[in-house]
């Protein structure tokens, strides 16, 4: 359909894969390997490197080269990888977790280096692997094992934490647009310098379920919500069911900040 | 027609041209001499909908309006709407009609491609009701002649043959009232229109009846090819509900999803785009 055989790239002795059903990390990987093809990118130049955790796990699926490393430490041994053999293209894939409290020190100073990789960090608000605890993305209100009452504390804004950081391509896309995620992975791959996007992506087992947001489908229509305009409108007139007081902020997607290198 | 006052009632689909064409018309009229009333209906211009444009000239004109069975001219830059307007026209009137098809959003009975269905296209209907049918292709003749959108220049210039206006008040007119960029494409698309001969619209005529015959083939639906051991059945469940169509559902016991309507599959590729599981692909349907 999209012009693309996914098989041909999987490791598909690994399948399926062990993400719960309606996990969105399995569109993310779609989009990835959508993106690598509209690149052409050499298949034995490409790394993709990943930590610990559900997002992470997604490496494992793919048939090219991979290295599934230590949690919070892919950009580390990306960056290193970079350095020894810089006409290699590096993706590294991360989570919230993994890439903002574990290796929350390793991003942002890969950012500020501005070493040439490109980074996908796959927010969906939890610790999934772990059993669902409070990443730090977690929105306030938001209930998990860690925090029964609901998340106290403020959340990261990890595009504009990668700005500050000095990531000179910093862009969000969602799995709920699918295509536009394409268009994006293809373009962070393409910049020179660290290209950082973050990937709204959907926990229906744990967070989904401790919120009462519903499963998958559910899930992506929630999400699809917090990125539209009208419906943001819409939002402010109803409630949309959710337990928490308050709906999560919108969601900005698309390139937030471009330096040319 | 009496040369000393007529009515020209200017039809077609938004987008087409129909305000512009009938702008330059009146300000030809109004180069002769003529006192010159225009009013259109554009309501729904910018979503596909029906353009019409009255004009009047003569001594003096006291309402723009064109009451029903009144027109000297229709100039329809559409089929369909062409036989809309028809009751406009008076008993020996001239049809200056494009024999270009434009589906009306209504004719969207389901969004296959190919089952879409145009209105029958009613070539006899025209025969004995109005005599003098000018019809052609405008769009080819206007694509011939250097630019396809020129298409309503080419039914003025069809158009000019049967008004009082002199060809100098129609170029000046042209000029007057075409962007400087699209002139030259105008100019040659009133030219063309102008030369065409009864003949030409005997053979549009004739095409266009044999195009009435094929019928509406509908496509052959799309084929989903579903990976049940890596579906994760009624717990996902993504696919099921983001299909726009209810082209799909589970199996006896909800482990992995089935085409239930296959028949209503229009290749969106949606699920595929959003199965986190990659146990769909869809393929479209080879056209035959």
């Amino acid at each position: 359909m999209t012009g693309i055989e996914y098989r041909d790239r999987l490791r598909r002795q690994m399948l399926p894969h062990i993400l719960c059903p309606g996990c969105g990390h399995g569109i993310v990987l779609k989009a990835l390997l959508r993106a690598a093809r509209s690149l052409e990118l050499d298949w034995d130049r490409t790394v993709f490197v990943a930590g610990i955790g559900c997002s992470s796990r997604l490496v494992g699926y793919i048939d090219g080269c991979t290295l599934h490393t230590t949690h919070g430490r892919a950009l580390t041994f990306a960056t290193g990888m970079k350095l020894a053999r810089p006409e290699l293209t590096v993706i590294v894939i991360t989570g919230d977790g993994d890439g903002l409290a574990i290796g929350g020190n390793h991003l942002i100073h890969a950012a500020r280096r501005d070493v040439d990789l490109t980074c996908l960090l796959l927010n969906n608000e939890t610790y999934g692997m772990t059993g669902g605890q409070a990443a730090p993305t977690a929105e306030p209100g938001a209930i998990s094992t860690t925090t029964p009452g609901g998340a106290r504390e403020r959340s990261f804004d990890a595009c504009a934490l990668a700005v500050a950081a000095g990531a000179s391509f910093v862009a969000r896309g969602a799995t709920s647009l699918p295509l536009e995620l394409d268009g994006l992975i293809a373009r962070g791959i393409a910049h020179r310098g660290f290209s950082f996007l973050e990937i709204a992506s959907d926990c229906p087992e744990y967070f989904g379920r401790y919120n009462q947001l519903g499963r998958g489908p559910e899930m992506l229509q929630l999400q699809r919500r917090r990125l539209d305009e009208v419906d943001r409108t819409l939002r402010a007139k109803r409630s949309l069911g959710s337990r928490r007081a308050e709906g999560p902020p919108p969601l900005r997607t698309g390139v937030l900040h471009e330096r040319p290198a | 027609m009496g040369a000393r006052s007529g009515s020209v009632l200017v039809v077609g689909v938004g987008g087409q041209g129909v305000v512009l064409s009938s702008a330059v018309a009146a300000d030809a009229a109004r180069r002769c001499g003529f006192d010159v009333k225009q009013s259109e209906v554009h309501g729904m211009s910018q979503r596909g909908g029906v353009v019409t444009s009255h004009l009047r000239y003569g001594d003096a004109v006291h309402s723009p309006l064109i009451a029903a069975g009144e027109a000297d001219a229709i100039v329809a830059l559409e089929w369909n709407e062409a036989l809309r307007a028809l009751p406009a026209l008076r008993p020996g009137g001239t049809l200056i009609v494009s024999v270009e098809r434009i589906l009306p959003p209504s004719a969207f009975l389901d969004r296959l491609h190919g089952a879409l269905r145009y209105p029958p296209i009613a070539v006899d209907l025209l025969r004995g009701t109005v005599p003098d049918v000018r019809a052609c292709d405008a769009t080819a003749v206007a694509a011939r002649a250097g630019d396809r959108r020129a298409m309503n220049t080419v039914l003025l210039g069809v158009l000019s043959r049967v008004m009082p206006f002199s060809e100098t008040a129609w170029d000046d007119a042209i000029v007057a009232n075409v962007p400087p960029k699209a002139l030259g494409a105008n100019r040659a698309a009133f030219a063309a229109g102008r030369a065409l001969q009864a003949d030409d619209a005997r053979r549009a005529l004739a095409r266009l009846a044999r195009s009435d015959e094929g019928g509406d083939a509908r496509r052959a639906a799309a084929s989903l090819e579903i990976v049940d051991a890596w579906c994760k059945g009624e717990m996902c469940g993504i696919c099921v509900r983001s299909c726009p169509e209810y082209c799909l559902g589970f199996d006896a016991e909800a482990t992995a999803v089935r085409v239930t309507r296959a028949d209503a599959c229009t290749a969106c590729g949606l699920c595929e785009l959003l199965c986190p599981d990659f146990a769909i692909v869809v393929h479209p349907a080879v056209p035959a």
